[in-house]
């Protein structure tokens, strides 16, 4: 189906070519170059860039702990996403290790980031499909997840919580009811969710059969998270080389086969509820105990390297950091998920007809800052 | 006839009359007026230069509502837009695709710089490819501190704006 226009170029007739961006309502922070014959894309040429803040370049001149704020900046809306790889990597250089409350913290943190991203992915995805309302709902109970990881980071998106040794501040006493009583009310949104969005005959008009990525592109192109489990293949760092105390809780990895726009949108929402499963495990799991390891003085590190790979809420984020002993990390490298689904975006969008590119393009969860860097 | 000191002084006075007359009774309603539908019909540009596009998002949900104030929600033609809210970090590449958007702002426009990176450069002060401030290529009427600005910031930051058209002379 995807490469059912793929023939088109050799119809001949006028083609024409399209600048989709950076100003445009919900192309976002970069362009995207079509080539049009008649419907059908025929060649679409990303070009990114447009936020590009050096993130790495600066991350050589600002010590382990001044590192954070700004390399959680590319994806404020999965904070603890971004961050979190980055200070286990750097615990890795320190030679530091959390206590084992800090980890069940870092594990609260990180799944209500993947919340909120993926409620703001719906908001947004409602939006590109013409649904005012999905924008609504979603926005709004975002802001009861916001509330609840605004009650232990301190901040509304940017909590700079997680560093190096542990976490910031102990959460709040009675985090836990407040928390399972929002969970209580968000299960049973999930399911109007389903009532009037994804079960909604224009929605599954839209996105069904559109934009196919099958199992073996997927992983040609490197595709990680969502999409990949979208596209049949149940891979999830979290179950495959479990960081923090993944390994002591227990959850399933939503797939689905048919690797089109409605997979993509169906394992996110699947994947809320599983992430809920989790925290709604660590809060039993979790017993009180010291959440921080103090580091005397200023962290340096051994010379060495250090890799990392979690799961953020876009996909796999690894983390490379050299050391050499100094102040400073020697070179800091970061593989995000966001540009391997913008590869993919160009792979899907050639052979499919123009009026399904808003359906295609954020079923990716493509956020161009994430890819910039 | 024409040099008449005694006319051009008439003339004059005349003159004087009908400006106070046209001040108060023509140009301050008028002013009120065409001050008063700019105020309340505010329409934002959709241009997103970084991550405060999120804080913009969600002031336009639900529990924050800017359209309760008059903001619109960023959508629509740029040839209907009146304010340029620059969301975040500029960098090299954006910038003048940016001026160029404000370019083709019809009159009357207004720019809000958003964050602490179109303030200044914030964070990313030391990057080699952030503009340090966006005032350097647009005028800014009002600038909003915060990294990013919650959404009831934002708000007050248009209250401001519309303190100022209020102000405004037509």
């Amino acid at each position: 189906m995807q490469n059912a226009g793929m023939n088109i170029e050799d119809k001949g007739g006028d083609k024409l070519v399209l600048h989709v961006g950076p100003q445009h309502p919900g192309s976002g922070h970069f362009r995207l170059i079509i080539t049009v014959d008649g419907d059908y894309i025929v060649g679409a040429k990303p070009d990114p860039g447009y936020v590009h803040r050096g993130a790495e370049k600066m991350a050589e001149y600002r010590d382990y702990i001044q590192n954070i704020p700004h390399l959680e900046r590319p994806v404020i809306i999965d904070a603890t996403g971004v961050t979190l790889p980055y200070v286990l990597a750097a615990e890795k250089i320190i030679d530091v290790e959390a206590p084992e409350r800090a980890q069940y913290i870092r594990m609260i943190m990180a799944e209500l980031n993947r919340v909120i991203s993926h409620l703001y992915w719906l908001g947004i995805y409602g939006i590109f499909l013409g649904h005012s309302t999905m924008f609504m709902w979603p926005m709004g109970d975002r802001e009861l997840f916001i509330d609840l990881a605004e009650s232990i980071g301190g901040t509304r998106v940017t909590f700079s919580y997680v560093v190096p040794g542990g976490v910031r501040n102990d959460m709040p006493t009675h985090f836990k009811e407040r928390a399972l009583k929002t969970f209580d009310y968000f299960e049973k949104r999930i399911e109007e969710y389903k009532k009037i969005f994804f079960n909604n005959p224009i929605m599954t008009a839209r996105t069904e059969s559109i934009g196919i990525m099958s199992q073996a592109d997927a992983i040609k192109l490197g595709i990680t998270g969502s999409n990949l489990r979208a596209a049949g293949i149940d891979s999830d760092t979290r179950k495959d080389e479990p960081y923090c105390l993944y390994d002591r809780v227990d959850f399933e990895i939503p797939t689905r086969k048919e690797g089109d726009s409605y997979a993509r949108c169906i394992v996110r929402l699947e994947e809320l509820q599983q992430s809920m499963n989790i925290i709604k495990q660590v809060l039993d799991l979790i017993e009180p105990g010291p959440i921080k390891q103090v580091i005397g003085g200023v962290m340096r590190g051994e010379p060495g390297e250090a890799f990392v790979r979690t799961e953020a809420a876009r996909g796999t984020m690894f983390y490379h950091i050299v050391s050499n002993g100094e102040k400073y990390p020697y070179r800091v490298k970061i593989s995000v998920p966001s540009f391997r689904n913008l590869i993919g975006m160009t792979h899907l969008l050639v052979g499919s007809k123009l009026a399904d590119m808003p359906a295609i393009y954020w079923s990716l969860d493509y956020w161009p800052v994430e890819a910039d860097r | 006839m024409v040099n008449d000191p005694t006319l051009n002084l008439l003339v004059g006075k005349i003159s004087d009359i009908l400006d106070t007359t046209i001040e108060k009774n023509v140009r301050e309603p008028i002013r009120f007026l065409v001050n008063w539908g700019r105020l309340y019909s505010l329409w934002p540009v959709h241009l997103e230069t970084a991550c405060c596009s999120i804080e913009f998002g969600a002031a336009s949900g639900p529990r924050h509502d800017i359209e309760r104030f008059g903001m619109l929600e960023a959508f629509g033609s740029l040839r209907q837009c009146d304010v340029l809210v620059v969301q975040g970090t500029v960098t090299r590449k954006m910038a003048p695709r940016m001026k160029w958007v404000y370019e083709q702002m019809p009159e009357p426009k207004w720019v809000i710089a958003m964050g602490a990176c179109a303030i200044s450069g914030g964070l990313y002060m030391d990057s080699y490819n952030v503009l340090q401030g966006v005032d350097k290529i647009v005028p800014v009427d009002v600038y909003i501190p915060g990294c990013p600005p919650r959404p009831e910031t934002l708000i007050q930051g248009i209250i401001e704006l519309q303190n100022k058209i209020r102000k405004s002379k037509v």
